[in-house]
């Protein structure tokens, strides 16, 4: 993994659905760079080059960042606040993934600052669609800030 | 010489007859005079006397009426008499009741304190079993907080494997069909079946129990479109159709998006149950009826057995197999759900064979007042 060239950052800690996200990435052919990690507390060392990552080219951002919300240690909430408080990270538009549309944390995800809110469906076709379609929006669409 | 005697004696006599000619002319003069007197006083007398007469017809006339008016009055005294008889017995008849009613009065006050003590000890009966009932619903109300929390978390926490039963499922037979034989992809099938059919079940649930926390916003619904909103919706959805008729439905006051769901349950179960019908016909009607709306939904499908109608509207209770129509047995415990959150009541008629009546009631009175809250469709 070269942890400098990054254009989609996956942020989940469930093996499963990081997988099933890759593979509808790759079957919607968007072969853009992906970087997965596991918890909140190793994207944060990602996006500032600290601790593990001590070191990366931090100005290298991804172009859009997927975050699932319900992770152990550091949730999903407390990383997207600290991404949108933060000078270097705060323009990248965050996708907030989570298993239920029903999910009570939705109105705090867009008060903190969440671009976009993706409720990952059972299907398989439709969770390849619905990644498929937001990596084609913000990865094509979207004109990116960074 | 007796000439002269004669004429002297004539003499004599004529002068003694002139005499007493003068003398009867004065005589008769005088009894004119006396006639003429006696006249007047004839005419006199007479006129006072038919004056007399008059007056003494007047009294008797009078006298007539004075006899009449003392008879009718004689009359009335005999019915008064007779009504102060009537009176009296009434009176005396009153007097007797009232003293049983005295001795009633005495029981009855006995009675009263007896109750007034009784009154008292239930009062402080009623007191702890208020306390009893507050406690009780104090954790009725924790515990139905804890299963919704449980209920809500479950069905969360239980579309992630799934989301990796249904994923990799489909990978296999995705990336690996060419190795599997028909029964192997048979198997591979079923488990994406199941998968999905878990799919919606939790999906149901979690409906349900949305509708817990959920807080019910009134306002006025126009059900024609709503019912057109709902039918544009599953005819894109579902892959049966049917002749949906509705005309004129009242408007219903209520809580736009549950009332939705309500109409969403009971056309979908109408089209699904009718779907094996050659000519699927669905009736949506309403009615007013002592101060509540009443709603039905009406199909032709396949209905049930009235004997189980009481079952049709608990969570997972199917009147029908899997096999013969799909359904986790929800959708019916949400309308009931609902209705029941607005007051209303739900029930339902059938036959078997020959199809169902679904009827819902809300309250209409609060249908004029939120006449400017009207729900704008579009």
């Amino acid at each position: 993994m070269d942890v400098n060239k990054v254009e989609i950052l996956l942020i989940e800690d469930n093996m499963n659905d990081a997988e099933l996200a890759i593979r509808a990435f790759k079957k919607g052919n968007i072969n853009n760079t992906l970087v997965h990690l596991k918890d909140g507390a190793q994207a944060l060392e990602f996006l500032y080059g600290t601790g593990k990552f001590e070191g990366r080219d931090t100005t290298n951002k991804p172009k859009v960042i997927l975050l699932d919300l319900k992770m152990p240690k550091m949730d999903g909430l407390e990383v997207l606040t600290h991404i949108k408080a933060h000078e270097l990270t705060k323009a990248i538009p965050v996708v907030v993934l989570t298993s239920s549309k029903e999910h009570p944390d939705i109105e705090r995800a867009y008060s903190l600052g969440a671009n976009s809110y993706i409720v990952k469906p059972v299907e398989l076709d439709e969770f390849t669609k619905v990644v498929t379609d937001l990596g084609f929006y913000w990865l094509l669409k979207n004109q990116s800030p960074v | 010489m007796t000439n002269k005697i004669e004429n002297q004696h004539f003499l004599k006599q004529e002068v003694k007859i002139t005499t007493a000619l003068k003398l009867s002319e004065e005589a008769l003069e005088a009894l004119d005079e006396a006639n003429k007197e006696i006249a007047i006083k004839l005419s006199r007398a007479v006129k006072e006397l038919s004056l007399q007469n008059e007056e003494i017809n007047n009294r008797a006339a009078e006298l007539i009426l004075a006899n009449k008016e003392l008879a009718f009055q004689n009359d009335q005294k005999d019915k008064r008499a007779a009504e102060l008889v009537i009176a009296n017995l009434e009176l005396a008849y009153q007097n007797e009741e009232k003293e049983k009613r005295a001795a009633e009065l005495v029981i009855a006050n006995k009675e009263l304190s007896f109750q007034k003590g009784e009154k008292k000890k239930r009062a402080v009966e009623l007191y702890d079993s208020n306390k009893e009932v507050d406690e009780l619903e104090k954790r009725v109300k924790e515990r139905t907080e804890d299963l919704e929390s449980f209920s809500y978390s479950v069905s969360h926490d239980l579309r992630t494997p799934l989301r990796a039963i249904n994923g990799y499922a489909q990978m296999l037979s995705e990336d690996y069909e060419a190795v599997l034989d028909a029964e192997g992809k048979r198997w591979l099938g079923e488990v994406r079946n199941n998968a999905k059919k878990m799919g919606v079940l939790i999906d149901d649930l979690l409906t349900f129990s949305r509708l817990g926390r959920k807080a019910i916003v009134k306002s006025k619904v126009d059900m024609n479109a709503l019912a057109e909103t709902v039918m544009s919706e599953i005819n894109q959805s579902m892959t049966h159709h049917a002749e949906i008729r509705f005309n004129n439905l009242f408007p219903a006051t209520g809580d736009f998006s549950l009332l939705k769901l309500v109409m969403t349950n009971l056309l979908y179960n109408a089209i699904k149950y009718s779907s094996k019908k050659e000519k699927p016909i669905i009736e949506i009607s309403s009615v007013r009826k002592n101060g509540t709306l009443i709603y039905c939904v009406k199909d032709n499908g396949a209905g049930f057995d009235m004997q189980y109608a009481h079952k049709l509207f608990g969570v997972f209770q199917r009147l029908h197999s899997v096999e013969e129509f799909s359904g986790t047995g929800v959708g019916l415990a949400i309308v009931h759900r609902i209705i029941n959150k607005h007051g209303g009541k739900v029930w339902a008629k059938g036959k078997e064979g020959e199809g169902a009546d679904f009827f819902f009631s809300l309250a209409c009175n609060e249908a004029e007042i939120v006449e400017n809250n009207m729900f704008k469709l579009n």
